[in-house]
């Protein structure tokens, strides 16, 4: 092992020690939680439609994950479009 | 608050009123899950994170979902109204009670589908600003003054004769809603409930929390919600990625892993109905400001099981405290449009699984096509704590449902004790790392 990896392992201690005072903190005054109307509310939903379009590659990128991830989480707003219904809001596809 | 007629404390207003959702942001973690490993931590605080939790009936139970009513008395079904009257008999142990299900009576379970535009029930309607709180009625039986204040109580007794009577018409100040949900769940289960909930979470508590902690003074309060049934179109468009290829390049401490992946862009459109969401309709408590407030404790606990909510009668408060209700529709439909674009985000997850690099949404519409709003009473026991401290301290509820039994609370730390346990864990931790780097060196 390297010398550059070995100091990477004496983070262990302070994060451990922080994960730990998060853990037991949201354990205690819970202000993680709140109601999981996504999953309690009753929803009948149509089957889900859309469109899916190749546009580009994203090679020799060195993370795991598309930049700016959030297909799980649904709270986060992003930009409303107003439109009709029918037609699915424009967006500038972007490379990733 | 030994007093059981005191409401309990509101927190104190934010600085700036919190429009919509507010925090916490984030969806909340699946119910039993915790980012803590039990089998990592010290002894006592493993017994703690490993004891039962309190048992909460889950309202998607048939028995509750189908809307079967018992009666309270032998738990029998075989119930048949009493013609002419607002009575229900019992066949079996003809036991009489009051209540009409508004679900069957308004018909709010149906046609979802096509609802158009904006219906609200007479309940919903907007508060008049000049409406007052204050009503005094002549005693119907013996004529005298009595005063209701509907801030805080909907039923009162006439002092000279004893006669009990309670506010069932509808008035525009928003204090009489739509329906009520009785309470299900005893005062000495709801005790019973916190105890519980409270010993998981005694070792790190704040001593002077520990000290004063008398769950008998639980107060069981009728809060202000709308439920809300929605008929909605959404859209969301983003980009995904697939991953192609996954490769090291570089060699000794320069070693890299790099990915290709094909960039998609990605549309999903899904027409969906919600079947009795509710919101807060008290501005107070709709703030979930966590920073400010513990009310998030209170929004956990629902849903309640709002399909057998009964015909408004202010009996059902007797004996209870109330909050009123001082938002109009117009006022929560953001944070409904909020939560209608959350649930349409769900529910296109699943459709989006070919992406093993994920999606990043970009953007979003809402097409909202009809809307029913209902005004409830829903029932909750809480327990509050008030912890001193800066900008008034804060307020630390402990909360029951009043029909499922499910808790959840928030519970002060002593901060010491938390970071001794935090520091003692890290330190452990590094005194391994050192060995293993020692032993390697």
């Amino acid at each position: 092992m390297s010398d550059e990896s070995g100091l990477w392992l004496l983070l262990a201690g302070p994060a451990s020690a922080t994960a730990v005072y998060w853990g037991l903190y949201r354990y205690y005054r819970n202000t993680d939680k709140s109601h999981g109307f996504e999953r309690e509310t009753a929803v009948e939903a149509q089957p889900v439609t859309g469109d899916d379009a190749k546009i580009g590659t994203n090679n020799g990128t060195t993370q795991s994950r598309i930049r700016g991830e959030n297909g799980g989480a649904y709270r986060q707003r992003v930009q409303r479009v107003q439109r009709s219904s029918d037609t699915p809001p424009d967006v500038e596809s972007g490379e990733a | 608050m030994t007093d059981t007629k005191t409401p309990p404390p509101l927190p104190p207003l934010p600085g700036q009123p919190v429009d919509g959702p507010g925090s916490p942001r984030d969806v909340p973690p699946l119910p039993g899950t915790s980012t803590l490993d039990p089998a990592q931590m010290p002894e006592a605080i493993r017994a703690e994170l490993e004891a039962p939790d309190p048992v909460a009936i889950d309202t998607g139970a048939a028995e509750l979902r189908s809307g079967l009513n018992r009666c309270p008395k032998c738990g029998s079904s075989d119930i048949r109204p009493r013609l002419g009257t607002d009575l229900l008999v019992c066949q079996f142990c003809r036991h009489e009670w009051h209540g009409e299900r508004v679900e069957e009576l308004f018909g709010f379970g149906d046609g979802i589908a096509d609802l158009r535009g904006t219906v609200m029930a007479s309940g919903a309607q907007d508060i008049d600003a000049d409406a007052a709180t204050l009503m005094s009625f002549k005693c119907s039986g013996c004529g005298a003054e009595v005063t209701v204040n509907t801030e805080s109580t909907m039923t009162a007794r006439c002092h000279w004769c004893r006669h009990v009577f309670g506010v069932n018409e509808q008035v525009p100040n928003g204090a009489v809603p739509d329906a009520v949900l009785p309470f299900h769940i005893r005062k000495d289960d709801a005790v019973a409930r916190i105890r519980q909930f409270v010993d998981k979470r005694k070792l790190l508590a704040l001593k002077a929390f520990k000290d004063q902690f008398t769950p008998e003074n639980v107060v069981g309060v009728y809060l202000p919600y709308m439920i809300v049934d929605g008929n909605a179109s959404a859209s969301v468009a983003g980009t995904g990625e697939i991953k192609t290829r996954e490769y090291t390049r570089g060699t000794g401490n320069n070693k890299k892993t790099y990915y290709d992946a094909d960039v998609y862009r990605v549309e999903r459109h899904v027409d969906f109905t919600v079947d009795d969401l509710p919101l807060e309709s008290s501005s107070e408590r709709g703030n979930l400001d966590v920073n400010v407030n513990t009310n998030n404790i209170i929004n956990t606990i629902l849903p309640f099981d709002t399909k057998n909510a009964v015909r408004w009668n202010a009996s059902y408060l007797n004996g209870f405290t109330s909050e009123k209700r001082n938002t109009n529709v117009e006022a929560l439909r953001p944070r409904l449009e909020d939560q209608l674009l959350s649930i349409a985000r769900a529910q296109v997850e699943g459709s989006t699984r070919r992406y093993t690099r994920g999606v990043r949404w970009e953007a979003e519409a809402l097409d909202v096509h009809g809307t029913r709003w209902v005004s409830m009473y829903l029932p909750v026991w809480l327990y509050a704590y008030h912890q001193p401290g800066r900008n008034g301290g804060l307020l630390h509820y402990i909360a029951v449902n009043g029909r499922t039994g499910e808790t959840m609370g928030s519970v002060p730390v002593q901060q010491w004790k938390l970071l001794l346990t935090a520091l003692s864990v890290g330190t452990v931790v590094e005194a391994i790392a050192i060995a293993i780097l020692v032993g390697m060196s």
